[in-house]
């Protein structure tokens, strides 16, 4: 209190230079009155706004006027309807192609745009989910991916043209961009749900909503990135804006767009798969339903599925967005291993080889097209300019033909190399031997005990008994107070103090707590790999494709093995994210 | 009334908030920075006018930041002029609506640019064709006419390459393979040399003077370098702070600098190459006897010295005429060349 006094009362900067001060000394006697006084009460039950009442009578109010309410006839409806024949056209046609086509042509186009290496590395990826037994549900979250990135496309590069275009376009999209890029995934499923329903539908608004920022962004970025002396040439020369857009910008700009192509096509899988809690199927569902039977084996089938998933669409995009004008054809596609493997006589050996197939191939699809030039006039133009695509379309529709006749169109159920069963065992032999090493008191068990008894469950002490409300606000203001000023101390204020109202108070104080250890964990794990990383480029190589991998695959997949080894309890938060639906089931 | 290709007067570029009413209010003897600083307003051109003739090259001189790439840029409304007039062809291209101005930078008003300004994704022919194309010629008849320009401008051969796989000197001749595709009456040409080293950028100079000789464009041409501008121009504006200094044949402004400012380039020119008998001879206005034995008025020093080292009497000068128009003799040569030495013009040389 004496600070108090200390404090002049006009003086602005030194006003804010003692406040924090202050609040943390009237949080500690919160504190110190809670402990050892008298217990102060709970955030007040009588202050909790009841929203979901009305949002559930809003809920009510949506199911009744699906049918006539002309937000709905007019507006939600035909959104929903046009998606969903989306939807259907994708899947029923994914379906219905003879899988060997599909995996042929990714060959074919993966060899293309880039090379042996991605052709093999994305047609094993889909041989991969046919092997799991999961190819209708890969289809099936392909499809969803699919009908989410054509439509995101289609909404946001002429959005982001717009945006390059209009200064106006950008003051206005550019907060909303921000805002649906820095929330959650999860917060867009619930008011999709509440207008959409379930199903697949939500699953890819939900996708669209999230995905589209980056190909606004990145549009909008490329074209305004485009020389003003290139711009200012297609003017001179009588180009209309029409011309100048789509003629000169649009093609200048493209490497940028379809680098949010790319971005946008993973974050749309990211959200189709978390869909599947609304009902969407697909390869999320099946993680989810494996999950909750604590069928361990089945959901890292199906996170090795979405991981594999993962991995094509964002190699291919990549290796598409990859574009390089140059009139010099490579013959390197042929080159399967790392440039520095070249000093062994068996990697020599295999490349001879592939290098004498491809030319040979090279010769034969030169005759041909020049034969089918020949017998058809009509495709002669077509053919001496992309005589690979010419050829591999037909070459596509052939196989469609020969699989339908020969009835090649699902994956065979034989070929099933499922790994369920060997998981399930070693999952087994993990938990067994594991969880309690002999008797050394150490293993997965006794850490997932130790962090409960000793990190977590102190902490929810400090923070639920020891902590009033009042306090907790207090230090966290005074910390933005400190850390930035009047705006953020107030933002926190605010934030907390509308938890408190939602009457989310404690399970906020314990998704903090989780969220406070993993932070520590992961920082005492991360800064010393960084450091470490740093200083030893042997390490940083070793260390790369790692990181790339965990930062690619969905949030999903890191569930699974720290459930197989930590069972079940609060400890796994440590993980890298975590979905609360999984975590309210296992509290 | 159209003697001339291009008429431009009274031309103003000012940028700012309210260009108009600032470029009205400046009075002559405010200078750039004083509207800088008094008005928040840059003064990039300011009260130009001159005149281009038919088949004529015209190149506009100045440091950087003198407002000649900006003029240029007016000409074709590339920038929007501020006030003043530009007749091309007869015609008031400030009074042109989008769609005529469109017309007259397809068809008659090309631009090279400084650093080429070409279109990276497309290939060296389709660069070329790319004004052929914005006006809906036809594909086979736009690459045909792109194929000959091409040969023009000798880079057969590198039609399907890509901009970025040539050397500089080779994009340049892009850039103006595709300024002459459109085949236009007139050239405008941003410091087309300046990026360029200087070896490739005599041999484009060179280049330039042996395609206007079978082309006879009217090419109007800005460049820092002083004598880049005395090789390439018929008439050359030398522009400082935004406005013409003087105007005039590369000898005049040899010959007579109107300023100190314009005299300081003109000392590093070999004035044996651009002074001719015009500038160097005694007038006469005489009948005489000589005329088998006469020079040409457009002679160069360099050609007149051996001839006046040996007649005593001096060499005898006609006009294309073949009239007796002056005199010059080893006194009026060496003052010509005591003149470079010294920096200062005889007063009645």
């Amino acid at each position: 209190m004496a600070k108090a006094i200390a404090v002049p009362a006009n003086s602005a900067p030194s006003l804010r230079r003692y406040l924090p001060a202050l609040l943390v000394a009237l949080a500690l006697f919160l504190i110190l009155y809670n402990v050892f006084a008298q217990p102060l009460p709970e955030f007040p039950e009588a202050w909790n706004l009841h929203l979901r009442e009305p949002l559930d009578a809003f809920k009510k109010w949506v199911v009744g006027n699906r049918a006539n309410s002309p937000a709905f006839v007019y507006f939600f409806n035909p959104i929903a309807n046009a998606t969903d024949w989306a939807i259907t056209l994708a899947e029923s046609f994914l379906l219905w192609l003879p899988w060997p086509v599909l995996v042929v042509g990714t060959f074919l186009l993966g060899n293309k745009v880039s090379g042996l290496r991605l052709a093999l590395l994305t047609s094993l990826c889909l041989l991969f989910m046919g092997f799991v037994g999961l190819w209708d549900a890969s289809m099936q979250t392909l499809a969803l991916v699919i009908a989410a990135v054509t439509i995101s496309l289609l909404v946001g590069i002429p959005l982001g043209i717009w945006m390059s275009r209009s200064g106006r376009g950008e003051a206005v999209l550019r907060p909303i961009l921000d805002g649906m890029q820095t929330m959650p995934a999860f917060v867009y499923l619930i008011p999709v749900v509440l207008f959409f329903g379930i199903g697949v539908v939500p699953a890819v608004i939900a996708a669209v909503i999230y995905a589209v920022p980056p190909v606004v962004r990145l549009t909008n970025l490329g074209l305004r990135r485009v020389s003003p002396e290139v711009i200012e040439a297609a003017e001179a020369f009588g180009s209309t804006p029409r011309q100048t857009l789509v003629k000169v910008q649009v093609p200048q700009a493209l490497p940028s767009i379809m680098t949010g192509v790319n971005q946008t096509i993973m974050m749309a899988l990211s959200i189709v798969v978390i869909a599947s809690l609304v009902g969407a199927g697909g390869l999320g569902d099946v993680v989810l339903k494996s999950l909750r039977r604590l069928d361990v084996g089945t959901a890292l089938e199906g996170g090795l599925a979405i991981v594999a998933m993962a991995i094509l669409l964002d190699r291919l995009s990549y290796a598409i967005s990859q574009i390089n004008y140059t009139s010099i054809e490579r013959h390197q596609g042929f080159r399967l291993f790392p440039p520095g493997w070249g000093d062994h006589a068996w990697v020599r050996t295999v490349e001879r080889w592939l290098a004498a197939i491809y030319h040979t191939v090279g010769r034969l699809e030169a005759g041909l097209a020049a034969r089918l030039g020949r017998a058809l006039p009509w495709l002669q133009a077509s053919l001496a300019k992309h005589a690979y695509w010419v050829l591999s379309v037909i070459v596509l529709v052939l196989l469609t033909v020969l699989a339908l006749a020969a009835g090649w169109v699902d994956f065979p159920k034989t070929w099933n190399l499922s790994i369920a069963e060997p998981v399930g065992m070693v999952v087994k032999w993990m938990q067994r031997n594991l969880y309690e090493i002999g008797d050394t008191g150490l293993g997965t068990g006794p850490m997932s005990d130790f962090i409960s008894i000793y990190i977590l469950a102190p902490l929810r002490v400090l923070f639920e008994q020891v902590i009033p409300w009042e306090a907790l606000i207090l230090l966290v203001a005074a910390l933005g107070l400190w850390l930035s000023g009047w705006g953020l101390a107030l933002a926190c204020i605010l934030s907390m103090l509308f938890i408190g109202l939602l009457g989310m108070w404690e399970p906020a104080v314990d998704t903090f707590t989780q969220v406070l250890v993993a932070v520590c964990a992961t920082v005492l794990i991360g800064v010393p790999l960084g450091v470490w990383a740093a200083r030893k480029p042997a390490v940083e190589r070793i260390l790369r494709p790692i990181l790339d991998f965990l930062q690619t695959i969905p949030t999903f997949v890191y569930l699974v093995p720290v459930i197989m080894l930590f069972n079940l309890g609060r400890v796994r938060v440590s993980s890298p994210r975590c979905c609360m639906r999984c975590h309210r089931r296992c509290v | 009334m159209t003697d001339y290709k291009i008429a431009c007067t009274g031309l103003w570029k000012v940028f700012g908030a309210t260009p108009e009413r600032i470029a009205a209010s400046i009075t002559p003897e405010m200078t750039r920075t004083e509207v800088l600083e008094q008005m928040g307003h840059v003064l990039a051109v300011r009260d130009v006018s001159f005149d281009v003739a038919e088949g004529e090259i015209f190149c506009v001189m100045g440091l950087s930041g003198s407002g000649k790439s900006t003029l240029i840029r007016c000409l074709s409304r590339l920038i929007e002029p501020t006030r003043g007039k530009i007749v091309v062809n007869g015609e008031d291209v400030t009074q042109m609506n989008e769609t005529r101005l469109r017309e007259l930078r397809r068809t008659t008003m090309s631009m090279v640019f400084q650093r080429f300004g070409l279109f990276s994704h497309r290939r060296v022919i389709d660069n070329i064709a790319y004004g052929l194309e914005v006006q809906g010629v036809p594909k086979e008849k736009r690459l045909g006419k792109a194929r000959e320009v091409l040969e023009l401008v000798e880079l057969h051969g590198w039609e399907n390459h890509y901009p970025h796989e040539l050397s500089g000197g080779m994009q340049q001749r892009v850039g103006l393979a595709r300024a002459l595709a459109v085949n236009p009456e007139v050239l405008l040409c941003d410091e087309r040399f300046s990026a360029l080293d200087p070896l490739i950028r005599r041999d484009m100079q060179n280049e330039l003077i042996r395609l206007q000789r079978n082309l006879q464009k009217t090419i109007v041409f800005s460049t820092h370098d002083f004598l880049e501008a005395i090789k390439l121009g018929d008439r050359i504006a030398i522009m400082k702070d935004g406005e013409i200094v003087q105007v005039g044949t590369p000898e005049r402004i040899v010959a007579h600098p109107v300023n100190d400012y314009v005299r300081e380039f003109t000392k590093d020119v070999p004035r044996v190459k651009v002074l001719t008998a015009r500038s160097v001879m005694k007038p006469v206005h005489t009948k005489s006897e000589l005329i088998g034995r006469a020079i040409a008025i457009d002679t160069t020093l360099e050609a007149l010295i051996p001839l006046t080292v040996d007649s005593d009497e001096g060499v005898p000068i006609i006009d294309s005429d073949n009239n007796l128009v002056g005199i010059v003799d080893r006194k009026s040569v060496m003052l010509a060349l005591a003149d470079e030495a010294s920096g200062m013009l005889p007063a009645g040389g």
